[in-house]
């Protein structure tokens, strides 16, 4: 019974973005005594570690689900809304939205890294939900970017997750990208990434913080566009061939009765 | 006994043609589906790279499922070094019985099945033991012509791997798998494996043999540097194909069963091509813009200002 539920936990943390529900249904479906409400844990930990998006009640803002935003209780809050809401885990809805107003010995560089993470956002990314935290005792800052698009109809999702703490009394920054994109269409193709970046930013104000990130992401997108070059012209190539080297296809007639060793398709193979 | 595929066990191909039958005759979706396409539904959804340990756990949590999945879903080839020969096959469930693998190169079983016996399984088969997995005379001797040929054609394809070609008798015919690895050369920083499994089955009518293709290709690539951090892309398509092609001996099922796998693997790898190269580039594009969104608008208001200036 546990260890079903640690099997059936790691098929909901494993669920590619906006599949979640899919993968509830297949669990249900396979008739496991364990209930899908035992796997309330799981949940919070993929919707936490995911930065899975809520839209408010009563608003069109979307907000972060985050353990950097929790409240504890199944509550979370957004500093942009300057509200609290509770957030059910299993249906990702958020209810109970409630004033919150931020108090830390951090709220300004918050503020100011919050508008020009805004900005940020606005100049790259046409989807994106994003927020600023104060964490570790207010010591640190949080900044959090997540971007999502589903297209089920053409069988594929993708996510962008950015993630960085930065600390003012050290002037570091330290963080990860990470993209996850699932293809299915009569298959299964997933593209994931973790990109490290750690910068020195001794000037910390909210827009050098995010000069930084601008050019870490930028760096990192270009880098990642030259790798899908490098291993479909290299280690795809390599690993099977468009044609022989001949440039014809096979004379099957031919080798269906000569014996392995003589030429084949009109030149030798052999190297 | 778990081994080749026997009467009533879904195969591959059958799994595929079932779930593609019910579309075809528009049934409508059962409101609580079959554990069995959940199942399947599941591994098409979660990492594929981690294919194998998923199944294991499907399996675990869902017992009544084990062999139908086993025989339905493709995981990544093992090599294995055929003890008589020397040389390297490939094995799967198709040449498999019990613990041990049919090698395609002496036919013989490792371990060999019949406790304190010669070791391999003579001419005639014996009753009971892998019989589904060893093929008769003539569809053995139609095995090392095919073993043969695809030899050639991994060489020539692949330059490298390792292939390995398994035949079975069926009612009305014979039925087989091409099998196909590649791995890419240990150590860089780049690293690859390819494997292709083709299953098909040959139904002799007289002067035309039908043949049913189910192919899958599982292609794993992975790069690690400091610049670029660590990707994965990782994943299998699948293709179906069938035909009818006339036959007037033995050697025109290797032609046709021959033209079909390489028809259908250039297919696939123009497509995984594209999938994996340019599907997911353009997603990750679509996620993140490398240019200025407000430039993109910029340039769009700008146009279309041109276009309404040019129509007064």
């Amino acid at each position: 019974m546990s260890s079903d539920t640690g099997i059936l936990s790691s098929f909901v943390e494993g669920a590619p973005p906006g599949e979640l529900d899919d993968v509830i249904n297949d669990i249900r479906n396979l008739l496991v005594s364990t209930s899908i409400s035992d796997l309330g844990d799981a949940f919070q930990r993929y919707n936490e570690e995911q930065f899975v998006t809520a839209k408010l009640p009563g608003s069109s803002q979307h907000v972060i689900i985050s353990s950097h935003s929790s409240l504890g209780d199944g509550r979370y809050y957004d500093i942009e809304t300057s509200s609290s809401f509770a957030f059910d885990h299993e249906t990702q809805k958020a209810s109970g939205v409630q004033s919150h107003v931020l108090e830390s010995e951090q709220a300004d560089l918050v503020k100011s890294t919050l508008k020009s993470l805004a900005q940020y956002a606005k100049d790259y990314f046409p989807n994106a939900v994003y927020g600023v935290y104060p964490i570790e005792d207010h010591s640190k800052i949080a900044v959090i970017l997540v971007a999502n698009k589903y297209s089920p109809k053409n069988f594929w999702n993708g996510r962008w997750r950015s993630f960085y703490t930065y600390d003012p009394s050290s002037g570091t920054l330290e963080g990860a990208i990470k993209v996850d994109v699932h293809y299915y269409e009569d298959g299964n193709v997933r593209l994931l990434t973790t990109k490290p970046v750690t910068a020195s930013i001794p000037s910390g104000t909210g827009s050098s913080i995010l000069r930084e990130i601008t050019t870490a992401e930028k760096k990192y997108q270009d880098e990642l566009n030259k790798g899908f070059t490098t291993l479909s012209e290299g280690t795809f190539k390599s690993l099977r061939r468009q044609l022989p080297i001949t440039r014809q296809k096979i004379e099957w007639e031919k080798v269906a009765g000569y014996r392995l060793g003589q030429d084949i398709g009109g030149g030798s193979s052999r190297r | 006994m778990v081994g080749a595929p026997q009467e009533g066990q879904r195969s591959k191909g059958s799994t595929y043609f079932r779930l593609n039958l019910s579309a075809f005759l528009d049934i409508p979706a059962p409101t609580m589906a079959d554990p069995f396409d959940s199942a399947l539904d599941l591994l098409r959804r979660l990492n594929p790279k981690d294919t194998a340990q998923h199944l294991q756990n499907i399996i675990q949590i869902a017992p009544d499922l084990a062999e139908d999945l086993l025989s339905s879903v493709d995981q990544p080839l093992t090599v294995k070094r055929c003890k008589k020969t020397g040389r390297d096959y490939l094995i799967c469930d198709y040449n498999r019985d019990g613990d041990s693998y049919r090698s395609p190169w002496s036919n013989e079983f490792d371990p060999p099945l019949d406790e304190g016996g010669a070791g391999g399984v003579g001419a005639g088969g014996s009753e009971g033991a892998g019989e589904g997995a060893v093929p008769g005379e003539r569809v053995r001797k139609l095995e090392i012509k095919a073993n043969e040929a695809f030899d050639v054609y991994r060489e020539l394809y692949y330059e490298g791997g390792v292939s390995s070609v398994y035949f079975w008798n069926t009612d009305d015919g014979f039925a087989g798998v091409v099998l196909m690895k590649k791995s890419s050369t240990p150590g860089g920083t780049n690293q690859g494996v390819w494997d292709s499994i083709h299953v098909f089955e040959a139904r002799e009518r007289g002067r035309t043999t039908n043949y049913q293709l189910t192919s899958t290709v599982i292609l794993q690539l992975s790069s690690s540097t400091n610049s670029l951090g660590d990707l994965d892309l990782s994943g299998n398509m699948t293709r179906q194909i069938e035909q009818d092609l006339p036959v007037d001996n033995d050697e025109n099922h290797i032609v046709n069963i021959g033209r079909l796998v390489e028809d259908m693997e250039l297919k696939m790898r123009n497509l995984l091509q594209e999938v994996y190269f340019g599907k997911a580039k353009d997603i990750v594009g679509d996620l993140r813009s490398t240019k200025l969104l407000s430039k993109d608008r910029a340039e769009r208001d700008l146009q279309r200002e041109l276009i309404s200036g040019i129509g007064k």
